[in-house]
């Protein structure tokens, strides 16, 4: 039932050299700013593919310009293998953009229909799905309501309908996420992962590297228009991973400030009261760590050796001052 | 095409089954109805007898012709009350009570003085209404015309002889051809057409405005730019609203053409006299009428609901559209405002002019067909530069329209608006 209309078997598999999104060093410039740089970047067929980045780094304008809503300056972006755009391939492309939005004079049936025949659905097949999907995310009872008697939560989740309605190869979501009550969001994960595993390919943006890290299975960081790193999320970690020391103290022994400061020993040190997140120097040993935060009064509660989080990797190669940097220009689109 | 007609069916679909649509395509046969019904109606009323005094203090007998002649002259009731010169000033105002009481609706003071200089004086509750004393004034000039005459020697029977009632049958002659229409019909049938094209296009093209801001507004444009190049968004919505203004229009059509076929039935219902239904003027309308009707009400409506949807892609809510849309509106005005100057002479140069400049013709035009002799390569230059506007001006308003959509925020001004027209696709 969630098997995209049109993948070919073996598809995913044998034919890794076809990939569904190709970008080559593309760049788009607005009036007074560049807003990606020279981005260059490769989901794999039945691809879990995270694009993550602060706000304004360039996320939407890279997910409009592979659909084809706005043109890139320079560059090249292939879909399916071909230079067709995103319109050409618009019944196996579902969209979920930052900014939701429906009719809201519809009849919730109607609008579902008439998305799903923009997207190249004929009629009758578009009813038959929307009434399946109304039924199966609990809103049968609302096919005739207008989009205006909706709560929010009920919007939701037809908007998603209306972006997974047509079986979409290729799944382009900006900032799914963003705004939905946790059950709304338990839901769309689960309907992601079930779209994945029928083999379609998912692309998503977000600025929350929890959703990224529990979701994804590549990851791409952009970061003011420009990437940082990419790759399959285990090897991004594996990377970065074996120097990653996780501390917790017990409450008032706290006495840890001249342990993380002692550059023989920490890197980097990410604090959160009790709790740390640390980064080794080069050829530091743990264990001598463990012995100098004792030895200073420390009562350690925890001492793990990790794989850093997607949230510390994130911010070690972005850096706190342009990861909290709030832009408003990504949005606007300008 | 195809996602194109996808949009028209939704733009047809959602207009057509929306209250507003149903509350205006029923309501205005009604007003229509009301239009013909109601001053015939009022006309009735006005068949009214008027009880009119004369005061009369001439010394010749010609108060008492005069009465006689105004008493048989419907629907003046004329009674006579013989004064002299010097009570004249206390019977005017004992009357002038009677007036106030609506026992009578006014009183004519005649001396000496009329038959010899036309002096006469008359003062009553009616004076204000033009038709009676067109009628009043009629009579009595008559009256003083057969007493000089008289005087003069001429035997009355003679000149009662000489005399006929002049009935003058006015025809509109078209492309060197009689029509049966008259000037009144034509006059009726020419306002009736600047008030359909003025309201239609207004309407509609704000209507395509209205859809446009909404869309922008909702934010599901991004959506749908994803499946549908934005001119074929733009194609769809004016040719759904179009299709929905030329449905309505069908509508009021066939609903007035029947009521004009039963309008001796509908005027019986109403309660007039038989009579009114010949006695107006009716509008005939001709296939070519409709023809330049519809050509450029089409032609109209493109060019402005392409006005109207690059201005709604420029704001970003309703209100803000409605306040951006007037320069848009002002040119629609325009042409309504010199519109009595074209009924008035459609051959005069500004009527010419105005049928001619493309943002006016829509509205000039057909107004002018109606009411005066149009020759056809008039309206072919008019439609002619009216369509090469239409070509430039939707090339602009759809490029303004794809980069306006997708941008939020402060509405751009000139410099900017050139650099979306010359943004590439």
């Amino acid at each position: 039932m969630f098997r995209p209309r049109r993948s070919r078997p073996g598809a995913s598999g044998s034919r890794v050299s076809t990939p569904v999104v190709l970008l080559e060093t593309v760049t788009k410039r607005f009036a007074g700013h560049t807003a990606v740089r020279e981005l260059s970047l490769v989901v794999q067929r039945g691809a879990i593919y995270g694009l993550l980045g602060p706000n304004g780094a360039g996320k939407t304008t890279t997910i409009r310009m592979i659909l084809n809503i706005i043109a890139p300056d320079e560059g090249r972006i292939q879909l399916f293998g071909t230079t067709a755009s995103g319109r050409d391939y618009s019944e196996r492309i579902g969209y979920l953009p930052e900014e939701r939005g429906l009719y809201r004079k519809m009849k919730v049936l109607d609008l579902l229909v008439f998305l799903a025949q923009t997207r190249g659905m004929d009629r009758a097949s578009a009813r038959r799905e929307a009434r399946n999907w109304l039924e199966r995310l609990d809103l049968g009872a609302w096919e005739q309501r207008k989009v205006d008697a909706l709560s929010r939560g009920m919007q939701q989740k037809v908007q998603f309908i209306s972006t997974i309605l047509h079986r979409p190869e290729l799944l382009i979501l900006d900032e799914p996420f963003a705004g939905l009550d946790p059950v709304n969001s338990q839901v769309m994960k689960d309907t992601v992962l079930e779209l994945a595993r029928g083999g379609t390919t998912i692309l998503f943006s977000t600025h929350i590297m929890e959703h990224a890290e529990k979701l994804c299975n590549y990851v791409c960081i952009i970061a003011r228009g420009e990437k940082v790193l990419d790759g399959a999320l285990s090897e991004v970690k594996r990377d970065h991973g074996g120097r990653h020391v996780v501390v917790a103290l017990e409450q008032g022994s706290e006495r840890w400030d001249a342990v993380l400061a002692d550059p023989a020993l920490v890197a980097k040190a990410d604090r959160y009261g009790q709790f740390a997140e640390l980064e080794l120097a080069g050829g530091a040993d743990p264990q001598r760590l463990l012995q100098a935060l004792v030895g200073a009064g420390a009562r350690v509660t925890r001492f793990e050796i990790t794989e850093p989080s997607l949230h510390k990797i994130f911010l070690d190669k972005v850096g706190p001052d342009v990861a909290s940097t709030p832009s408003g220009r990504e949005a606007a689109g300008a | 095409m195809r996602k194109t007609w996808v949009v028209i069916r939704r733009e047809f679909a959602e207009r057509v089954r929306s209250r507003w649509f149903v509350i205006s395509t029923v309501l205005g046969p009604l007003l229509m109805l009301a239009l013909i019904v109601v001053p015939l109606l009022l006309a009735g009323r006005g068949a009214r007898e008027r009880a009119v005094a004369v005061i009369d203090a001439t010394t010749t007998g010609f108060g008492e012709r005069l009465t006689a002649l105004l008493d048989r002259s419907p629907p003046i009731k004329a009674f006579r009350i013989p004064s002299t010169p010097a009570q004249l000033g206390a019977r005017a105002d004992s009357l002038t009570l009677l007036v106030g009481a609506r026992a009578l609706d006014g009183f004519l003071l005649v001396t000496d003085a009329t038959a010899d200089d036309g002096r006469a004086e008359y003062r009553g509750s009616n004076v204000s209404s033009p038709r009676d004393m067109q009628i009043l004034e009629a009579l009595l000039e008559d009256a003083v015309f057969t007493e000089r005459l008289e005087r003069s020697g001429v035997n009355p029977a003679v000149v009662r002889q000489a005399k006929i009632r002049l009935d003058l049958k006015t025809a509109k002659i078209s492309g060197s051809r009689m029509t049966g229409e008259s000037a009144q019909g034509a006059f009726i049938l020419a306002y009736a057409m600047w008030l359909v094209l003025y309201m239609g296009i207004l309407l509609y093209g704000m209507n395509v405005m209205g859809s446009v801001v909404e869309e922008k507004t909702s934010r599901i444009v991004e959506v749908l730019v994803s499946s549908l190049r934005p001119f074929e968004l733009l194609a769809g919505k004016v040719l759904g609203v179009g299709a929905v203004g030329l449905f309505q229009l069908a509508i009021w059509g066939g609903f007035a053409a029947a009521m004009l076929d039963q309008r001796a039935i509908i005027l019986r219902l109403a309660g007039a006299p038989a009579v009114a239904a010949t006695s107006v003027a009716w509008p005939t309308i001709s296939a070519a009428t409709i023809a330049v009707f519809l050509t450029f009400f089409l032609l109209g409506y493109f060019l402005y609901a392409a006005m109207f949807a690059a201005v709604g892609a420029m704001t970003n809510s309703e209100s803000e559209a409605r306040q951006a849309a007037n320069v848009v509106v002002m040119l629609l005005v325009l042409p309504s405002l010199l519109m009595i100057g074209i009924l008035n002479d459609p051959g005069s140069l500004l009527a010419v002019r105005l049928s001619l400049i493309p943002f006016c013709a829509p509205i000039a035009m057909p107004v002018r067909w109606v009411a005066g002799q149009v020759p056809w390569t008039e309206v072919l230059a008019s439609i002619g530069l009216l369509a090469v506007t239409l070509l430039a001006i939707t090339w602009i308003a759809a490029r303004i329209y794809r980069v306006g959509i997708l941008m939020y925020g402060k509405r751009p001004n000139f410099g900017e608006l050139l650099r979306w027209v010359r943004t590439p696709a």
